[in-house]
């Protein structure tokens, strides 16, 4: 996976399948967050994640950063959602399930159909990218109780690969930022 | 002949017309080329001044982006928050 420049302002690259199935799942979990999301009244039982995602706006001010959220936060949690409906989209189709009882064999096998697939992405999407991978960023870095240092503070069985993901995540936003930017 | 208007408050007008702050909150989490290229694309500022402004907000935890009025200030956090930057507005001189 690495963005390069392409005709009329474009940029392209290559996924590994998995990337792209990765990405996918992300995505959607991510659409699934938003839409849950009660913009009005981010109560103490909001997902930690929204907080960061719709930060206050006023430090010291909880009424002047509840007036300027009642005004926001539903017009950002729709752009959100529609940015990462974007990135599902440009990821193509939804492969169908497997016939196979063995559902994970696809992955395990590099086959003929496991070539990568090319993404081609126009400036409005790019910027929609840009953003998503942003907002799955913030939210795995909630996951991960990654502390001002940058370094995640969870250790289960499951951060290491959150970890991976998310400093994939990372590098996908860094190889579009740079392929833009020539 | 038209009176004169009194000479209008200058300090005062200036005051009321720029008294609010963007700043823009060092975070853990997004990248030093990702936050440079959000600044030069939304405030249009030069490459140089982006990557000031970024490193300001790397190094010192916070940087000023932009002045005005607190209107312009509430759009200009609305947009921060859309692309995922740590963004509150104040008083200039708070």
């Amino acid at each position: 996976m690495q963005f390069e420049p392409s005709a009329e302002g474009r940029v392209s690259a290559h996924f590994e399948l998995v990337e792209v199935g990765l990405l996918r799942l992300a995505t959607s979990q991510l659409v699934e967050l938003l839409e849950a999301a009660d913009a009005h009244a981010p109560g103490p039982t909001a997902d930690p994640a929204l907080k960061r995602l719709l930060p206050d706006a006023y430090r010291g001010d909880p009424e002047a950063a509840a007036e300027f959220r009642r005004f926001t936060a539903g017009d950002l949690l729709d752009r959100k959602v529609l940015n990462a409906k974007v990135v599902l989209a440009t990821l193509g189709e939804e492969p169908l399930d497997p016939i196979s009882d063995e559902p994970d064999e696809a992955l395990l096998h590099d086959s003929p159909d496991d070539a990568p697939l090319a993404i081609v992405l126009d400036p409005p999407d790019v910027q929609s990218w840009l953003r998503t991978l942003t907002d799955l960023r913030l939210t795995l870095a909630e996951r991960l109780d990654i502390g001002p240092d940058g370094r995640p503070r969870r250790d289960d069985d499951e951060a290491p690969f959150l970890r991976d993901v998310y400093e994939w995540f990372g590098m996908v936003q860094e190889s579009l930022v740079y392929a833009i930017d020539v | 002949m038209p009176k004169t208007v009194e000479r209008p408050d200058l300090q005062e007008t200036v005051s009321l017309d720029r008294p609010w702050i963007t700043i823009v909150w060092d975070d853990p989490v997004n990248l030093m080329s990702y936050v440079a290229y959000v600044f030069r694309s939304y405030f249009g500022v030069t490459a140089e001044e982006a990557e000031r402004l970024m490193l300001q907000v790397h190094n010192t935890g916070r940087a000023v982006v932009a002045t005005g009025n607190r209107e312009a200030m509430e759009r200009h956090v609305e947009a921060m928050h859309g692309y995922g930057l740590w963004a509150t507005l104040a008083r200039a001189d708070s």
